[in-house]
């Protein structure tokens, strides 16, 4: 499926130079990328059903496995603060009985086959996905269409739901991780969507129920409004056929309109908020400020200045000294969340209590530094080229590939994106990457959140004072707003957090590298 | 798999007729064209040709884990982090950063039987990923400096993921509960102390007994050549020179007589339950039937823990119980994230009672019959990337001095009956032979919570 780069020829002479050349492979140069077209034509196959709903088929025969789904192109950004969580709730509930089967009854169709079912939501989209063995097409269809097309929203389930939801919540302030990130988006959006929790807060969760949901799913899954995709082992004919059956008679509705965009801020300076959590040994730090849209043309520069600044492992600046030099994380990134309004941007990482105030100078500076202090040539061609590598193996398998395209559909890209990425980013200039930190990177006006013991101040005395322009007042009062609370009443929670980690069967795995802890809030992170 | 056992296997599925019995599956086993080549000093090294993905990765196994260690616990873990910390020629972290900037993942885990080093790339970057696994295998460089840095940042780790973890602590003190001699006791990330007081030259120590050719495998999968790949590997590997003898831990865990039992405070709104029952080490003829157990109280919506914990009583958050095998025991593993507002006893107690039912009656045929195919589509799952064939590689023979075919797995899995499940509940699964934790808030924090 994915396309064979390059003939063996090349291969082989890579290989014999490397088999005499006395110099080390990591002082010769890079052998040239093998690039193809990422997405093969004939694999691909797209159409669109007189009622609207577009199809996008990826033949990969590999492996005798078949992924499908419907992604609708409205989600969570359509709710009001007051609604938070509606979305989330909605697309647990379809599963949760679709058709002529409860929510057992479903589970048990789906689990026969050794087969997954999920329904979720992001800001931007609500999605329902199944994958099992590609002999199993059947069934697999049978409950996608039922899932989409047919869902029973019950009552009693829609109390299990909220109440599931409403523990989770809670047991989401278990996880300092989780109380930073959410610390944070609410510091950057108090008033908006964004700021609020993707499956809702306690009071928002409280009120949601079956009506709601079924109210949300008519609005949102139509097939105008919606991709349908199918990957592996299938034959477009033969599935164009099958959507035809199963999904030509689904209704079209109107589109709703995008949810509002956050209301431009007019920061006045640092923002300090503290979430007390007087039992850790370490705390959790996020810096930033809201960044940019998944479709904002400066993306690509921006991730390029990202993977300088933090995102970019061990050649990232951020890592280089807070972990490599001065062994004062385990893990330090950075990154901008793209959504369809502008998403975070900020730097995360964690360190012992009495290097809080410490860590965060060191951050505040290297954000300023990357202002002053641009990319080299040489640090963006690393950036450059770990993009582009990153990308091929990124897409390895056809589900990757095929939910990239999903992606390009929702947010109305073009459909070539996949192929022409690499150009892109390779087309950036240094002074592209300098424009962008001084347009997006703005340290001045960031918000800090720390989750950790607010009553040790004197052991880590927070980041320095705020700049002056009358925000160390604004910061004092966020501060004592905060500390105040007892840490069970810091914003927390999360969208379900995951089960108690079933350990990995053969050999529970620890990394030497954690995955840079998510920034500033999920994100498909996919710039292209 | 003994080829006994195997025959067995084959046997048993014919005689059963299973639903998959009829059904064909021609199912391609990339392993079957897997090559071994074992260089004059020891070094194995398995190269998989896989020329649909435009990837490869390439891991080099190491056999000794947490379960070698001797005085320093945690050390074979900062040893493994030290590997990063530069050669003669290059400088610290300038391994990871030459294959970062070539779009690659460089990557390292250590467990109770392995360290393993991976490096996924497109696979024209395969030869520099072989130099530089080679490079520090040869001219490691450590310093006390790179190693008071490296110890600071394991210490982090060891708080982001253990001090500051509820799951981490439970975890920590089941282990500790559940082996009383043999080193499974520790940590992976070791007791602070020790990481705390470890020295350079002990690491040096621990290099040279254990990082030695005849102790490491070295698996290759996706796109490449393999004639050039164990030519390559053949040179820059070769000049290692191998040990005598790499010494084992000779413990063995003895018995268990009676049900241990432990209680962990932190502050938590959530407290967790967990539970391990002593059970068999790899390749145990027992492993296919725990393993169809392990699917049937725990893989999605009809297993029996959610049904019961989760949607019918409403008292857990999640709940799981798996066979985890480790090469000198094993365990199988329970755990439950119990509802704020529920209670952690009764919890257990819902929790054993299904335990019971798998000893007291045979599952259901369908119940089987589901279990049996997620795990046949696991394996299938499990062919998807070169990074995943390159660790099954590594990982079976590591563990098993050979790669278990695909269609043998898949035989093996189709043979469990029902009264298999229930005979390994019986062997393995009872009271007198489990350990018990709960996590829960200090009795202060709880009221403090309870007053919110």
């Amino acid at each position: 499926m994915i396309a064979r780069l390059a003939p063996a020829i090349a291969a082989a002479f890579l290989f014999a130079c490397a088999a005499f050349q006395p110099t080390p492979a990591w002082e010769r140069p890079p052998p040239p990328p093998r690039e193809g077209p990422v997405v093969e034509a004939a694999a691909l196959r797209r159409a669109e059903l007189p009622n609207g709903l577009r199809v996008i088929v990826l033949e990969d025969h590999r492996l005798p496995r078949a992924a499908l789904g419907v992604t609708a192109r409205r989600g969570a950004g359509l709710e009001s603060p007051g609604q938070a969580g509606l979305a989330s709730f909605t697309a647990e509930l379809m599963e949760r009985g679709a058709g002529d089967r409860d929510t057992l009854e479903l589970a048990a169709v789906v689990d026969r086959i050794g087969a997954s079912l999920s329904a979720g939501a992001s800001f931007d989209e609500t999605s329902v996905g199944v994958a099992g063995l590609s002999r199993d097409l059947d069934t697999l269809f049978e409950v996608l269409a039922d899932v989409v097309l047919r869902p029973r929203f019950d009552a009693a389930e829609a109390g299990r739901v909220r109440a599931e939801t409403l523990a989770a919540l809670e047991r989401a302030k278990d996880d300092p991780g989780d109380l930073a990130r959410m610390a944070f988006a609410r510091a950057l959006y108090p008033d908006h969507r964004y700021g609020r929790r993707l499956s809702g807060e306690p009071e928002t969760v409280a009120r949601l129920d079956a009506a709601q949901a079924r109210a949300f799913h008519a609005r949102v899954l139509s097939p105008g409004n919606a991709v349908f995709y199918a990957t592996g082992d299938v034959d477009a004919e033969d599935v164009l056929a099958r959507v035809e059956a199963a999904f030509g008679a689904w209704q079209p509705a109107a589109v709703p309109e995008p949810g509002s965009a956050p209301a431009a801020q007019a920061p006045t300076g640092r923002r300090i908020v503290i979430v007390d959590r007087p039992e850790l040994g370490q705390a959790q730090i996020r810096v930033g400020h809201e960044g940019i849209a998944r479709r904002d043309e400066r993306r690509i520069a921006a991730s390029l200045m990202s993977r300088v600044l933090g995102a970019g492992g061990f050649s990232s600046r951020l890592m280089s000294r807070i972990r490599a030099e001065e062994g004062l994380t385990y893990s330090v990134g950075s990154s901008f969340v793209l959504r369809r309004h502008p998403g975070p941007f900020g730097v995360a990482t964690f360190t012992r209590v009495p290097e809080v105030r410490r860590v965060v100078d060191i951050l505040l500076e290297e954000l300023e530094r990357i202002r002053s202090e641009p990319p080299v040539a040489q640090e963006l061609a690393n950036a450059q080229s770990q993009s582009a590598g990153r990308f091929a193996l990124s897409l390895e398998t056809s589900e990757a590939v095929a939910g990239s395209l999903v992606d390009l559909d929702v947010h109305g890209l073009p459909e070539d994106s996949l192929d022409t990425f690499r150009g892109r980013v390779r087309a950036v200039t240094a002074e592209e990457v300098a424009q962008v930190a001084q347009d997006l990177v703005h340290p001045e006006r960031v918000a800090i959140v720390v989750v950790g013991p607010a009553e040790a101040p004197s052991r880590w005395s927070g980041p320095r004072s705020p700049t002056q322009d009358g925000s160390a007042s604004a910061a004092k009062k966020r501060r004592s707003r905060f500390a105040a609370r007892r840490a069970s009443r810091a914003r927390a929670c999360a969208c379900a957090p995951p089960p108690a980690p079933p350990l990995p069967r053969r050999a529970p795995a620890r990394p030497a590298r954690a995955p840079p802890p998510t920034a500033p809030g999920r994100t498909r992170g996919r710039g292209w | 798999m003994s080829a006994a056992r195997w025959l067995l296997a084959l046997l048993a599925n014919a005689l059963l007729a299973t639903p998959w019995a009829g059904a064909a599956w021609a199912l391609d086993d990339p392993a079957a064209r897997m090559r071994k080549t074992v260089l004059d000093n020891g070094l194995t090294l398995l190269t998989l040709e896989d020329r649909a993905t435009p990837a490869a990765s390439l891991q080099v196994w190491v056999k000794v884990g947490s379960g070698d260690e001797a005085r320093y616990t945690g050390i074979a873990h900062l040893f493994e982090h030290m590997m990063f910390r530069g050669t003669k020629r290059l400088g610290p972290e300038a391994h990871e950063r030459l294959i970062e900037a070539r779009g690659g993942r460089v990557n390292a885990f250590t467990s109770r039987d392995v360290t393993v080093y991976f490096g996924d790339v497109t696979s024209e970057h395969l030869p520099l990923v072989i130099e530089l696994e080679a490079e520090r295998l040869r001219h490691l460089d450590m310093s006390a400096e790179s190693l008071e840095s490296e110890r600071e940042v394991v210490l982090e780790e060891r708080r982001f993921r253990t001090e500051d973890s509820p799951q981490g602590r439970l975890f920590e003190a089941l282990m500790a509960l559940a082996f009383q001699a043999h080193p499974y006791r520790h940590p992976t990330i070791g007791w602070r102390s020790d990481i705390e007081k470890v020295d350079v030259e002990t690491c040096r120590r621990f290099f040279e007994t254990y990082y030695a050719p005849n102790n490491l495998v070295v698996a290759v999968a996706g796109d490449f050549d393999s004639e050039e790949v164990i030519e390559l590997v053949r040179r820059h590997f070769g000049p290692l020179e191998a040990a005598e003898r790499i010494p084992r831990n000779p413990t063995v865990e003895p018995v268990q007589q009676g049900e241990r039992r432990s209680t962990v405070h932190f502050g938590v709104r959530a407290p967790l339950f967990a539970a391990a029952w002593h059970a068999p080490p790899s390749g145990h003829a027992d492993a296919e039937a725990l393993d169809v157990a392990s699917l049937i109280l725990s893989s999605g919506r009809t297993s029996r823990l959610y049904r019961r914990l989760v949607y019918e009583e409403q008292q857990a958050l999640s709940a799981v119980g798996s066979y985890w095998e480790l090469q000198n025991a094993g365990v199988f593993y329970a755990s439950a994230g119990v509802r704020p507002d529920a209670d952690v006893a009764k919890v257990e107690r819902l929790f054993f009672e299904e335990i019971d039912r798998l000893r007291d009656e045979p599952v259901t045929e369908a119940e089987l019959d589901k279990a049996k195919r997620g795990l046949e589509v696991d394996l299938v799952n499990g062919l998807a990337t070169a990074h995943a064939l390159a660790s099954r590689i590594g990982r079976d023979f590591v563990t098993f001095g050979e790669v278990r075919p695909l269609e043998q797995r898949l035989e093996a899995i189709r043979a469990v009956t029902a009264a298999d499940v229930q005979r390994v509940a019986r062997t393995w699964l009872v009271p007198e032979r489990r350990s018990v934790v709960h996590l829960v808030a200090p009795p202060a924090a709880a009221a403090d919570g309870a007053g919110e």
